[in-house]
């Protein structure tokens, strides 16, 4: 029972690593925040269901809706960081929520406000392993996470153009003055951001086969309490993050009662801003 | 008028009240995302207090606010070490925190919301608006609004003439719950109606866009945003569907156009003058 459920803890954990991981690079690169990032996601869920619907196969509908939701990133970086790039930081974190109740209504009026099912995109096989159960959707889920997170860690880590985005996110001028496009750099990462959050809305409304306009802003914020566990700023730390708050919702529900979830995530999010700002495995000084 | 015009009328001088109680916190240079966590305690408070007990308005919203108020202070020793977007995350966290508990606390209706609470009328709304304006009037004015400027343009500096920057803070922190206290009682007595959705984070967003938009260098900004933002949703409606894409779209576009808000002292204190000396050559 209990492996079960670290296992399903896992599966929607590994969900909110991707969400974490475009918030983390965003604010880690422009110490910006994008509060559109979860409506982004909820875009990118039912992109992904207009393409299952034109029947198109499943790992085709998850490439084009992580392209769609990163255009849509790239949009927000456009309307709403770089003309405000010198501004006081609210302007652009305000300037997102309106974007975020754009996108909503945009999504209302193209796939309405009514809870709309996902169409059983493959066949649902059952694993026993031992004493836990595992579906092919979750092995999908968890396998693409795993891919995502491991390609962008690399990325990051090991590619010229990864070197650049680090020192960006360290000394933007400096970075600039040794060549390095800045502009290149942001919107490489917007899209990246976007396309993450865009994988994540198909994943989890794979599991949860329903999805409304509105399931974005809780998994934004979500993804927020993931980051700021992790440390802001630290990949590796917003993955972990993630991981973290899926196995404590999924223990929640199964041990605890399961409306007092978010509570519970909240209050952990304003313990660790207030007492430990730099999170689990934050380096940065605040 | 029309019961239409009163509801936009009445939500308008709610709005006015969360500007200021975000603006109340921006005298500090700093910006709360969490006060429409405040407004739910006050209008969970003040409801439960006229319905359960036949409280009148009166003592049940100042009790309502001064809850709200204590659990600002309770929240703020903590927060307000935090600086920009750390505060503005943790006052966020803390918003949702109190969404979710009026969501699952089950004597004040859980999911289902409250019902009950009636009473507040136009007069008495704008009544307490007027207040808050005299107030905030009076105490730009006094020598506490000066320590709360020299606090904004330099923390430091601030505290090395000998103001305890601390207190400071914690003081327009208290005064921000307060005011958002108030607001939230006035709110469930004018609805009949609240629930947990009424207090999203949506609202405390569009106090603080009030108050940037209408300039957030004076209180009269607040008043201004607070207009702008009751009114433009009602003038959008002939949209459609597209209302809120529009709405959307046009504070998008404000942000790019007139980041520095619409109102600025210099501007207060020019009109001022004009009105001065409109009133000098009548009388000479």
């Amino acid at each position: 029972m209990f492996l079960q459920q670290l296992v399903n803890g896992l599966t929607l954990g590994s969900t909110y690593s991707l969400l974490a991981l475009g918030f983390t690079l965003v604010l880690g690169l422009l110490n910006m925040l994008n509060i559109a990032h979860g409506d982004v996601f909820m875009f990118g869920a039912f992109l992904g269901l207009s393409f299952a619907m034109l029947g198109v196969p499943l790992y085709l509908a998850l490439i084009l809706a992580m392209a769609g939701a990163g255009i849509v990133t790239i949009i927000i970086e456009r309307l709403c960081f770089r003309p405000l790039r010198k501004a006081h930081f609210l302007m652009p974190l305000l300037s997102t929520i309106a974007f975020g109740i754009v996108l909503q209504n945009v999504a209302t009026q193209i796939w309405g406000s009514e809870p709309v099912r996902y169409p059983q995109a493959t066949e649902i096989t059952q694993f026993q392993l031992g004493p836990v159960l595992v579906s092919s959707i979750d092995i999908i889920i968890l396998a693409t996470s795993l891919v995502l997170m491991l390609g962008i860690d690399q990325f990051v880590k090991r590619t010229s153009f990864g070197r650049a985005m680090r020192a960006t996110s360290e000394k933007p001028q400096t970075a600039s003055l040794l060549g390095v496009n800045i502009n290149w750099v942001i919107i490489f990462t917007f899209f990246v951001s976007g396309a993450l959050a865009g994988v994540a809305g198909v994943l989890t409304a794979l599991v949860y086969l329903q999805i409304t306009p509105f399931i974005g802003i809780r998994q934004g914020l979500i993804g927020m309490v993931a980051m700021v566990i992790g440390g802001v700023g630290n990949l590796r730390g917003a993955m972990i993050g993630g991981l973290i708050i899926g196995i404590i919702e999924v223990m929640n529900d199964a041990y605890f009662t399961a409306g007092y979830r978010d509570i519970i995530l909240f209050g952990l999010f304003l313990a660790f801003i207030v007492f430990k700002p730099e999170g689990l495995f934050g380096t940065k000084e605040r | 008028m029309s019961v239409y015009t009163q509801g936009v009328v009445a939500l308008m001088g709610v709005n006015i009240l969360m500007a200021l109680s975000v603006y109340a916190i921006v005298m500090a240079d700093q910006v709360s995302l969490g006060n429409a966590g405040f407004m739910a305690i006050g209008a969970y408070t003040s409801a439960y207090l006229s319905v359960k007990f036949g409280i009148p308005i009166f003592p049940s919203l100042i009790i309502g606010a001064l809850a709200a108020s204590f659990i600002g202070i309770l929240i703020g020793i903590p927060i307000l070490r935090l600086e920009g977007l750390y505060f503005v995350m943790g006052t966020f966290g803390f918003g949702e925190v109190v969404r979710s508990f009026f969501m699952n606390f089950e004597p004040t209706g859980g999911a289902y919301g409250f019902r009950g609470p009636v009473g507040a009328t136009l007069p008495m709304i704008y009544g307490w608006v007027l207040a808050f304006m005299v107030f905030f009037w009076l105490l730009e004015r006094s020598r506490l609004g000066r320590s709360l400027d020299a606090l904004r343009d330099d923390a430091e500096v601030a505290s090395s003439i000998g103001l305890n920057v601390t207190l400071l803070k914690l003081g327009v922190f208290w005064l921000g719950s307060f005011t958002a206290g108030i607001a939230g009682g006035l709110y469930a007595h004018y609805m009949f109606y609240i629930e947990s959705g009424n207090f999203h984070i949506l609202v405390s967003a569009m106090a603080i866009l009030c108050v940037i938009l209408g300039g957030m260098y004076t209180f009269w900004g607040a008043l201004l945003g607070g207009v702008i933002f009751s009114i433009l949703p009602e003038v959008l409606r002939f949209m459609g569907g597209w209302r809120l894409s529009v709405y959307g779209s046009v504070l998008v576009l404000m942000m790019i156009f007139r980041p520095s808000g619409i109102i600025s002292r210099h501007m207060v204190r020019n009109a001022g003058e004009w009105v001065g000396g409109i009133f000098r050559k009548a009388s000479s």
